[in-house]
């Protein structure tokens, strides 16, 4: 053998399961960094308002009045956005929702709570989409 | 190391294996069983922890970076060359300070190659993209290290003891 060679031992060690852990425990961090909701800072939402494709309002969530907002919407519907606000672990400290509606379908009302970037309302007979988006870049997927 | 016509030989012979190993892993994707992009078993590392035990660190560093730059000439993917330089050089890095280890076996040095690789790649991928949102994919991958890099130290294992007969690098 050369003097470089050295032999490594070939069964698992108990310090093996070190190595192991630390890495368990990074990837546990990073998701908690990444997946727990985020408090303050980070990226900046905005909530967009369409109304029969054109767009009617565009505020940053931090700016949002505290009560219910009504929209109207196309074909005499009305709709109640409301905000609501939570203390709780591991729910979205922000979060909006359309409350109430006139419209037949009411698929927007039972869509439930938005409150990541990307999600949406819609409601059809209104012609309204209440979308969320996030000033930061929206990539998907990088396919190397 | 000397650089005798041996030891020069013996590095060309493991640059190809792995260029093989590389090319053969594109072959059957790992995706098709784990859904997520970008996994793969490594089994490039197996060439990578061997050359560090059995020639040293800089043979095996002259091996991975020979591997990284025809690999990416040979799939013609120039952008695919700084994932696996950036990789393939921290999980270098990382096996070289484990090694050092008297405590970890193979195992140990082939899974925290293998988390290293995939820490590495995602700094290139925050680099190309210049926003720190990828980094949220960090989680799968190391978890699906954990498996990989056990699974390419089982491999390396049963190649060190197929070699302790061979003696090939006297």
């Amino acid at each position: 053998m050369t003097s470089n060679s050295s032999q490594p031992s070939l069964r698992p060690k108990p310090l093996d399961a070190l190595v192991a852990a630390v890495v368990i425990a990074l990837a546990v961090v990073t998701a908690l960094l990444f997946y727990l909701p985020k408090t303050g800072g980070g990226d900046q939402l905005t909530l967009v308002i369409t109304v029969g494709g054109q767009e009617q309002s565009r505020t940053p969530v931090t700016q949002l009045p505290d009560g219910p907002v009504r929209i109207e919407g196309r074909g005499g519907y009305t709709l109640t956005l409301s905000p609501s606000y939570s203390d709780l672990p591991f729910s979205p400290e922000w979060s909006v929702r359309v409350s109430d509606s006139d419209c037949p379908g009411q698929d927007c009302v039972h869509t439930g709570a938005i409150s990541r970037a990307g999600q949406s309302i819609v409601c059809l007979p209104a012609q309204v989409v209440i979308s969320i988006v996030s000033t930061a870049s929206d990539v998907d997927a990088v396919l190397g | 190391m000397k650089l005798n016509p041996r030891s020069i030989a013996l590095c060309a012979v493991l640059t190809a294996l792995a260029l093989g190993l590389s090319t053969l892993e594109n072959l059957f994707p790992v995706t098709l069983i784990v859904p997520l992009p970008g996994v793969k078993l490594g089994l490039a590392n197996i060439v990578t922890v061997f050359a560090l035990y059995e020639l040293g660190a800089v043979p095996a560093l002259t091996i991975l970076a020979a591997r990284c730059l025809l690999g990416g000439v040979f799939a013609g993917n120039l952008s695919a060359l700084l994932f696996s330089l950036l990789g393939g050089f921290t999980a270098m890095l990382v096996m070289i300070v484990l090694k050092h280890c008297r405590g970890l076996s193979v195992y140990g040095v082939s899974i925290g190659g293998a988390a290293a690789h995939n820490i590495g790649q995602m700094a290139a991928a925050v680099i190309t993209l210049g926003n720190t949102m990828v980094l949220g994919y960090l989680p799968f991958l190391l978890a699906v290290s954990l498996v990989t890099g056990t699974l390419t130290g089982f491999v390396a294992g049963l190649l060190f003891r197929a070699m302790r007969n061979i003696h090939l690098s006297h």
